[in-house]
């Protein structure tokens, strides 16, 4: 996304209103109310009590990030229609969903929990457990916020022309970020997604009607040239890509599910009411997101054929200055595009720092350095942490080692190890903790090992199920072989029951 | 709250046999290689075919959530219209 011409002075014009909006929001979900600082749930969860617009828009804005726009452009123009699978993955996030957040919700409301490691922890009881899953989940987290990081640069610095820098662009936008998450916690981030998810939809429609105008409006006829030039990209996919297609639905299914930040929404809903209404509008919106992005891909191929992977990369730069250049109307719209495409990183950078700051704050502070701490230092801890996270990240995105570079490449492959705990904890009476914990370990050692490797896919299927497979058989034969002892059982009935008095 | 008013998706083996044949739809491993043509709306005839289904994925589960999930909602909304006094 460099060069982008187009822009200059107006792009900042455009990102520093941006920037003070998203303040001004920040400042206005934090005056006036005490709680927000004095409690983590306060805090981290908006008090758990986000209406139906706010959950919606935080849901929608955090799981979608720019990289739904930059990255998978370019993935449709090089895969062709195979790239369809955008749409069944990120919907079947909402079928994952509908397998564990019913019951989480209620026991997450009942139990007043925080983090997920709240509920891995009343579940097993177990030290071994919680510690890994936390450094699982914070590796994740960590990673996830580091390719934000990344790419608010590119995204700030291309839209400006180089205006303004790189490094300058990245520092600007988090000092806002840290600013108005200071302020007002999930409330602030909840309200600032409202804003950020609005414009990231506009964004979206406006660049596929641009996309679609410099073709003559007629997408068959981008079709019929694809067939003729490269029909492999139209032509029925061969075993493998299927194969690998299911592998995805897994993956992102399983992993962007159970995301620490979008297990906290489920906690934050103000009512199962506003929750599931928010998740039934959720699965509608690939179509719009990630099915309009294909188009704009699969567009691309006719308009600049022949790209190499390091061009196709700037596909979405590309197309945006020469729908700048139809009129001034589109020239503005691009640059709120963009401004959108910045906002959509920072809406996910933001949750992702939010989540990582919670843990810091609830499990690794909260539960094995000074349980004792008061609600509010327990919060400063995880804010201050936060941002020396940051930091570190920070300087890692600068200087990026030579060799171990793959490490901060992992995130669902180690997040998704978190899975089986996750869920089948709360509907498996019989599982227990040692099987779960040597399950998420090995699975993720396997995840880990091949990605390391280079080896990435086996037939097709991702390092990430692979390990996932591992660590569900060894939590199902493990917990046979070794059962749970009965006094226990009691316990675990009351975790797993979902009556709740009023 | 009895019991039986519960309705909790995990509970309903149907919702998932059609979630797994609906995934087995959207996914093109079984179109012969010829199925790219016709075009439909500028799509080849499989990816219209998984776009189709993927539609109907997006319908499903939007469907399931209002419907298949009732757990505390009624206590909740009861709660509610206390004036959230509980």
């Amino acid at each position: 996304m460099n060069n982008l011409t187009f822009a200059g002075i107006d792009g900042i014009i455009i990102l520093s209103a941006f920037a003070v909006i998203m303040l001004v929001i920040g400042y206005f979900s934090g005056r006036g109310d005490k709680n927000i600082h004095e409690s983590l749930s306060g805090y981290y969860l908006a008090g758990r009590n986000l209406g139906f617009v706010a959950l919606f828009f935080t849901l929608y804005a955090t799981q979608y990030s720019g990289n739904t726009i930059v990255g998978y452009a370019p993935t449709a123009y090089r895969t062709g229609f195979p790239w369809l699978q955008s749409i069944s993955f990120m919907t079947i996030i909402i079928g994952v969903y509908l397998l564990f957040a019913p019951r989480l919700y209620v026991i997450a409301k009942r139990r007043k929990f925080i983090t997920p490691t709240d509920w891995l922890t009343y579940r097993f009881n177990s030290k071994a457990v919680t510690l890994l899953s936390i450094f699982l989940m914070l590796w994740g987290l960590g990673n996830y916020l580091l390719e934000q990081l990344v790419a608010i640069g590119q995204a700030v610095a291309g839209m400006t022309g180089g205006t303004i820098p790189y490094q300058v662009a990245v520092i600007a936008f988090i000092l806002v970020m840290l600013a108005y998450e200071w302020m007002g916690g999930m409330k602030a981030v909840a309200f600032t997604d409202v804003m950020q998810g609005i414009i990231l939809m506009i964004g979206i429609i406006v660049f596929l009607i641009g996309g679609l105008y410099l073709v003559g409006g007629n997408f068959a006829d981008v079709t019929r040239y694809i067939h003729e030039t490269e029909p492999v990209k139209t032509g029925v996919p061969p075993l493998d890509v299927s194969i690998n297609w299911f592998s995805m639905l897994l993956l992102v299914g399983l992993g962007a599910s159970i995301y620490p930040h979008a297990v906290q929404r489920i906690y934050s809903a103000q009512s199962e009411r506003t929750l599931k209404h928010s998740l039934a509008r959720m699965a509608w919106m690939p179509p719009i997101t990630t099915g309009f992005v294909f188009v704009v891909g699969i567009i691309g191929i006719m308009l600049y054929p022949g790209l190499d992977k390091a061009g196709s990369e700037q596909l979405v730069g590309l197309m945006a200055n020469d729908i700048a250049a139809i009129n001034p109307f589109y020239y503005w719209i691009m640059i709120i595009f963009f401004g959108g495409i910045v906002a959509a990183i920072i809406s996910t950078a933001d949750s992702v720092l939010l989540s990582f700051s919670s843990m810091l704050s609830n499990d690794v502070y909260g539960k094995f350095i000074n349980p004792n701490a008061s609600e509010h230092k327990k919060v400063m801890v995880g804010k201050v942490g936060g941002i020396i996270a940051i930091i570190f990240l920070l300087w890692i995105a600068w200087n990026p080692p030579g060799t171990l570079y793959e490490i901060f490449v992992l995130k669902f492959e180690l997040l998704v190890q978190v899975f089986p705990a996750f869920v089948l904890g709360l509907y498996w009476k019989r599982l227990n903790g040692k099987a779960v914990f040597w399950g998420m370990l090995i699975g993720a050692i396997v995840a880990g090992a091949l990605t390391f490797t280079g080896i990435r896919t086996v037939y097709g299927f991702h390092g990430g199920i692979i390990g996932l497979a591992i660590n569900f058989i060894i939590c199902v034969v493990g917990s046979y072989l070794n059962p749970a002892s009965q006094t226990k059982s009691d316990v675990e009935e009351d975790i797993t029951a979902i009556k709740v008095k009023a | 709250m009895k019991n039986e008013e519960i309705k909790e998706p995990i509970r309903k083996k149907w919702i998932w046999i059609f979630l797994v044949l609906n995934l087995f739809s959207i996914v093109p491993w079984y179109f012969p290689d010829s199925a790219v043509e016709p075009f439909i709306f500028g799509f080849p005839l499989w990816a219209f075919i998984s776009t189709f289904f993927s539609l109907v994925l997006c319908a499903y589960l939007s469907w399931l959530c209002i419907t298949q999930w009732n757990i505390v909602e009624d206590e909740e909304e009861a709660d509610n219209v206390k004036g959230g006094k509980k």
